[in-house]
């Protein structure tokens, strides 16, 4: 049984990266005045792009906060169907905690999202061909929003030109899970279902409910949703579900979006102190094998478990591989790595390397969107650079969340001790260790720096093209003043 | 090496004075760890231990179901030497929580004499209908001693990293060897660690095989009552209404504030048991079972495939018509949830689905939590804030532990080439 997605009514984000659009901004706003702003954003809604259209010269995608679905006229109690997370927001203080928004990383010094700045209610995300397009495009959006007042920008997060490398020099953007009833997923649900196992590409069909509210989810069932009583929606645009109900949730999915500066400089000035030669020398190849082995892969992409010695421009894709069978003591791709954390494949409990391991996995898995920014300052400041990662899921406790906390920053991960995230993992103190597994022994690096803080960031809402249309037009007059 | 018992002391508090031991605890357990009033880290026989305000049941009026206090250790036995331990360290704070229960020795004045307290203590102590212990024998005192060998070790290879390379790994482990031999204060890292005491090893030998035994003589008349039972279970599980409540954000948020500080978690749950006898008796039953389960079978490190549990308990309470479930878990609420659906849904379901409003079962193992969303409501539906919670060792998770222990164990003593190697990469 495979499922058919309504494509017609999914963001375009959803469905593609919108990689031939390398250039992107972000506006964020806030409602001034909710009915005024219904109507504005309304008019946005009209070009939306679609999990259809395959877009050559401009996309546009819309998604809210919590607040701002209260504020737009959603006002059941507790947003009913909503889940915890997104309902109090990334900056509760418990997500905070949750997440390692601690120390540096906390909301109250972020750019935007936080309490100390204002209010964020909606995120046009817009992509272009070229910085001329994505220009045009941006000044079309501000007038349409700002006409009148019924928003106020609260900030422009600006983009670099998407190359496939993230400014610490990694290409990015190789593995992502596919999702079933997506083309691409299609052949390999074939291999996956002759029982590959091992956690290569045929083990990455993730049911469509994993990412797309409304579908069969890894447990093959619905993941809670949004439903409103059928009175709220009198003249029909929402699905309605076998019990009546007005289906607001379906098609849609929860965008996590944070700012992540990276501190290039320190990364690699790390990695340079760490390996130089007995005589204080800088050794550029030993500098590099140990970034690689942060990461998992080598610059140009090239996993360590296929490519344990050097970089290999034939590998630069290569996403085919598991790590039970080739590599379970981490010799190769050290069992801390940034990849191995964030999808560790078949090397779960209760039997690593076996289908039900990587079955186990695949309820932890998200669509990674995000883009680069920097250093021009459209990001954060001059010189600044980072990732405005953006991650899309069906359930932000499962997926995103458990991927960091469970996954990114246990120091415990893996029967590791002391060692969060090597790459991008908080540290509170001066505990964090990087261990290099090898024989005789390992090799631990001692007091590791932070390389990447958080400076924005909030859960959003990226709604079907439906329910972005009765939430523009039918929603319940008088959101919250 | 000692034994570690469960500890539950329970008593029930007026409805007038719920407020008020809310207040006391939220006020204590203002840092997510227990602190000044209850300063369980100076008593050394604990593991972990929590003071939880259990709710009166559902629907108020019930004076057979009241509110009560429930402190709950896991902790090195002997017991009497815990309980003096306690009420020397921790007197205060007990005494004022206590205190406001019904018949705490003096009202909970300080002065109130240590042995009457410790008496109160027991009389109020409830056993546990099941006891979970990850693995039964490591004491307070090997957990920190291993967890300092390892440290000793860990840094040693840091200091002597380059030096160590070109060695064979016979080699390295030798230089660690002379390396803990040089060191007084590692001494009894020489020694294996003491078996627990003899008695405790007789009586569970004798649980062992006498629980058997025991179903053995009585096995006609078990298989005789079989199918009744398997009917009567069919049609009370036919007959039940799962509740599809979700929990109110406001709940949530309230337990959200006491987890995610250290590497382990508390989980305190309480529930109705279903009316009537029959799943009264099949809990009992079944409870008898998984006791037997995790003392003989699972107790070492693996619950069914779960390890990432430290102790879990359940405690019968108001004539059996309720229970308590309380656990210490590594890891977020969110992997132990996921653990219990994805691994030992069935262990679950058998236990739980003797509960009021759990997701539907049939033949008292198969579906419940397999309904992801349904199980996980319905666990923090019945989930109650553990204000009050302290950890003995906050950032070694049962992982560790046994890979501490693993160090300590393979540290002297004759090692094969091979596994020199996996010895060497447990560090
Ligand atoms: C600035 C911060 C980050 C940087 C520089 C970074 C970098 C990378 C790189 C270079 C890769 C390998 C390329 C690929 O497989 O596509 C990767 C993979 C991945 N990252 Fe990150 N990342 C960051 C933050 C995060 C965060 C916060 C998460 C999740 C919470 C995350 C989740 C993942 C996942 C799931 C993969 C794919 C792993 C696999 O399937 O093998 N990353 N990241």
């Amino acid at each position: 049984m495979t499922t058919t997605l309504d494509r017609q009514d999914i963001q375009g984000l959803v469905t593609r990266g919108y990689s031939t659009l390398p250039r992107a901004g972000f506006l964020v706003f806030a409602i001034t005045q909710p009915t005024a702003a219904r109507a504005a954003l309304g008019r946005l809604a009209r070009r939306v792009t679609n999990g259809l259209s395959e877009p050559s010269d401009t996309a546009v995608n819309l998604a809210f906060t919590s607040d701002g679905l209260r504020r737009l006229g959603l006002e059941t109690p507790e947003l009913g169907g909503f889940p915890y997370e997104f309902v109090s927001g990334m900056t509760a203080p418990d997500r905070s905690r949750f997440l390692g928004d601690v120390g540096e990383n906390a909301p109250r010094y972020w750019r935007w999202g936080g309490p100390a700045t204002p209010p964020v209610h909606v995120l046009v995300m817009l992509y272009a061909r070229d910085e001329q397009r994505l220009h045009r495009l941006e000044e079309e959006t501000r007038q349409g929003a700002l006409a009148g007042g019924a928003l106020a920008e609260t900030i422009r997060l600006g983009t670099a030109e998407l190359t496939g490398h993230e400014p610490f020099g990694f290409r990015d953007g190789i593995s992502q899970p596919l999702v079933e009833g997506l083309s691409k997923a299609e052949g390999l649900s074939k291999a996956a279902a002759a029982g590959a196992g091992g956690g290569g590409e045929g083990d990455q069909v993730v049911r469509a409910g994993e990412f797309v509210l409304g579908y069969p989810n890894e447990y093959g069932l619905l993941t809670d949703r949004p439903l409103l009583p059928s009175r709220y929606d009198p003249d029909g645009l929402l699905p309605r579900t076998p019990q009546g109900a007005a289906d607001f949730g379906r098609n849609g999915s929860y965008l996590v979006f944070r700012q992540l500066r990276q501190d290039v400089e320190a990364f690699w000035g790390y990695l340079d102190a760490q390996t130089r030669r007995p005589d204080g020398s800088s050794d550029p190849a030993a500098r590099d094998a140990l970034a690689a082995r942060m990461v998992g892969r080598w610059s140009g992409g090239a996993p360590l478990v296929h490519a344990p010695r050097q970089d290999d421009p034939a590998l630069a894709t290569d996403n085919d591989f598991g790590y039970f069978a080739t590599d379970p003591d981490g010799l190769r791709c050290p069992l801390g790595a940034h990849i191995r954390r964030a999808n560790p494949r078949d090397s779960l409990d209760p039997r690593p390397g076996s289908a039900e391991s990587v079955s186990i996995g695949r309820r932890h898995r998200l669509l990674r969107r995000g883009r680069p920014y920097g250093p021009d300052g459209s990001g954060d400041g001059t010189g600044a650079r980072g990732l405005h990662f953006i991650g899309l899921n069906a359930n932000i406790s499962r997926q995103f969340e458990f991927i960091q906390h469970t996954w990114l920053n246990d120091p415990d991960f893996n029967g590791l001790h002391d060692a969060p995230d090597p790459l991008v993992g908080p540290r509170q103190d001066n505990r964090s260790t990087f261990t290099e597994q090898g024989r005789p022994v390992r090799t631990r690096h001692l007091a590791l720096p932070q390389f990447v803080t958080v400076r924005g960031g909030a859960y959003f809402f990226l709604p079907g093209l439906r329910a972005l249309h009765w939430l523009c037009t039918a929603a319940p007059e008088g959101g919250q003043q | 090496m000692p034994y570690q018992l469960a500890v539950t002391v329970r008593a029930s508090v007026p409805a007038a004075r719920v407020a008020e031991v809310q207040e006391l605890l939220r006020e204590a357990g203002r840092k997510g760890t227990a602190g000044e009033l209850f300063p369980f880290a100076e008593v050394e026989s604990i593991h972990f231990a929590r003071v939880v305000l259990i709710p009166e049941a559902p629907g108020g009026t019930d004076a057979a179901m009241p509110a009560s206090v429930v402190y709950m250790a896991e902790v090195d036995g002997p017991l009497e030497a815990h309980l003096r331990d306690l009420v020397r360290k921790a007197g205060d704070g007990l005494g004022r929580v206590f205190g406001l229960c019904d018949g705490y020795p003096a009202g909970g004045s300080p002065g109130s004499s240590e042995r009457a307290q410790i008496a109160w203590l027991r009389s109020h102590g409830t056993s546990c209908a099941a006891y979970y212990v990850n693995t039964a024998g490591r004491g307070r005192q090997q957990i920190d001693q291993e967890a300092r060998l390892r440290e000793a070790i860990e840094e040693f290879l840091d200091r002597n990293g380059p030096a160590l390379a070109g060695a064979s790994p016979a080699g390295v482990r030798a230089a660690i060897q002379e390396h803990v031999k040089g060191r007084a204060d590692l001494a009894w890292a020489r020694a294996r660690p003491a078996p627990p005491p003899l008695g405790w090893r007789v009586r569970q030998a004798v649980h062992l095989v006498g629980v058997p035994l025991a179903a053995l003589a009585l096995l006609p008349l078990l298989v005789a009552a079989l199918p009744v039972w398997a009917v009567l279970l069919r049609l009370h599980e036919r007959r039940d209404v799962p509740d599809p409540a979700r929990p109110s954000h406001d709940h949530v948020r309230e337990l959200a504030d006491c987890e995610d500080f250290v590497a382990q978690n508390p989980f305190t749950a309480v529930g109705s048991v279903k009316a009537g006898r029959f799943r009264r008796a099949t809990l009992t039953a079944v409870l008898f079972v998984v006791d037997y389960g995790v003392r003989h079978v699972f107790n070492r490190g693996n619950l069914a495939g779960v390890r990432t549990i430290h102790f879990a308990r359940w405690v019968f309470i108001d004539g059996r018509r309720r229970m308590i479930f309380a656990s210490n878990y590594d890891g977020s609420l969110e992997s132990y949830m996921d653990d219990f659906i994805d691994k030992v849904a069935w262990g679950l379901n058998a236990v739980f689905s003797n509960g009021q409003g759990y997701p539907r079962v049939r033949w008292l193992v198969l579906d419940g939590a397999k309904d992801e969303l349904a199980f996980k409501n319905y666990l923090r539906c019945h989930q109650v804030p553990t204000q009050v919670w302290y950890s003995a060792y906050d950032t070694w998770t049962l992982r560790d532990l046994n890979t501490n222990a693993r160090i300590r164990a393979g540290l002297f003593g004759p090692l094969g080439p091979a596994e020199t190697e996996a010895w060497l990469a447990l560090l």
